[in-house]
């Protein structure tokens, strides 16, 4: 019996090698592989700048002062019908406390605008990326994609997938917006 | 005559690893912008793909991102620069080999232990079931009776 493991330290090496194993295998069940963090959180957000739906120049350059909610969408895309209603409410409540920002995400502009005629114009600009400079700018891998940005520029959180009214409450809140 | 022809080979055999040497530490520093741009897309992830790089990947956003890698070579930032940027942007998700050495090293380290621990298993369960446990598992009794049989049969 001497030449096998003493029974103590059959005791330790099960929970130094088993025990963080599974513990990492574990929450790696309940993680997303599909969500990965933004850089940008924490960041000033990168200039967007071009031509909106409606023709008219626009950069985000503007945006200081107010928080901001920049949106990534396209026509084609069907997560953002289903999100749409909540950018309506959001700018029909809070349209004086922030501004929206949409970027229209491979697509074409009349297919975008008939997108915004059918679901609803919240009145917001619609920013095209015909070059896609803007998506890379902000490290787009599919919309939609809502990015918060608080008063001082400063991203504060990115979400992917389609909003929820309790993400939008919570992220709006953390913003300052409609306490 | 010998020696100078010795002299030459050795010449010519270190002429020949240097050769190699340059060769083999080429690829990693691809001279002309067509090379940067094809080796910068080829490691980097394309966006809205599953597990394919901006090289072999025929979506909108890896022609975007192509693009994006040749104007800013052209404007004479160098690929780390340009690797830099996709990083900041779309974070270490991007790169499609991890950049962190230690990465690389844990299949190795997790090898070695696991041999490790094999080679150990293997050594002690040998000795285990060596001589001392079968000398004992041998009783007087029983030693006493195969000496009585064997001296039966050969009487």
């Amino acid at each position: 019996m001497a030449k096998q493991l003493p029974i103590a330290w059959r005791w330790v090496i099960v929970p130094v090698v088993a025990l963080p194993l599974g513990w990492l295998l574990f929450t790696g069940l309940g993680r997303d592989p599909r969500l990965i963090p933004s850089p940008l959180v924490g960041q000033p957000l990168p200039v967007l700048s071009g031509t909106t739906l409606d023709g008219a120049p626009f950069t985000t350059a503007s945006l200081a002062g107010r928080p901001a909610l920049i949106n990534v969408w396209a026509s084609w895309c069907a997560p953002c019908v289903t999100e749409h209603p909540l950018l309506l409410d959001v700018a029909r409540s809070h349209g004086d406390e922030l501004l929206l920002v949409g970027l229209v995400y491979h697509d074409t502009p009349d297919a975008a605008r008939a997108f915004r005629t059918e679901y609803g114009d919240g009145g917001w600009p619609d920013l095209t990326d015909p070059s896609d400079r803007n998506a890379l700018e902000l490290g787009v891998t599919g919309p939609p994609e809502t990015f918060f940005v608080d008063a001082a520029g400063v991203v504060r959180y990115r979400h992917v997938g389609p909003l929820s009214a309790e993400v939008l409450d919570a992220q709006l809140r953390a913003l300052g917006v409609g306490s | 005559m010998r020696r100078l022809l010795t002299t030459v080979a050795a010449v010519a055999l270190l002429a020949l690893g240097a050769l190699v040497a340059l060769q083999l530490t080429r690829p990693s520093l691809p001279s002309s912008p067509d090379e940067q741009a094809a080796q910068l897309a080829a490691e980097l992830r394309c966006p809205d793909c599953q597990a394919l790089s901006v090289a072999e990947s025929r979506t909108a956003a890896a022609e975007a991102i192509r693009q994006e890698i040749a104007e800013q070579l052209a404007a004479g930032r160098t690929p780390d620069e340009v690797r830099d940027h996709f990083v900041a942007r779309y974070g270490k998700w991007i790169l499609l080999q991890p950049a962190d050495p230690l990465i690389w090293l844990l299949p190795v380290a997790a090898l070695l232990l696991g041999a490790a621990v094999f080679g150990w298993w293997l050594r002690s369960s040998l000795r285990g079931r060596g001589t001392a446990d079968l000398e004992r598992a041998v009783s007087d009794e029983e030693r006493r009776r195969v000496r009585d049989e064997l001296e039966a049969l050969d009487g």
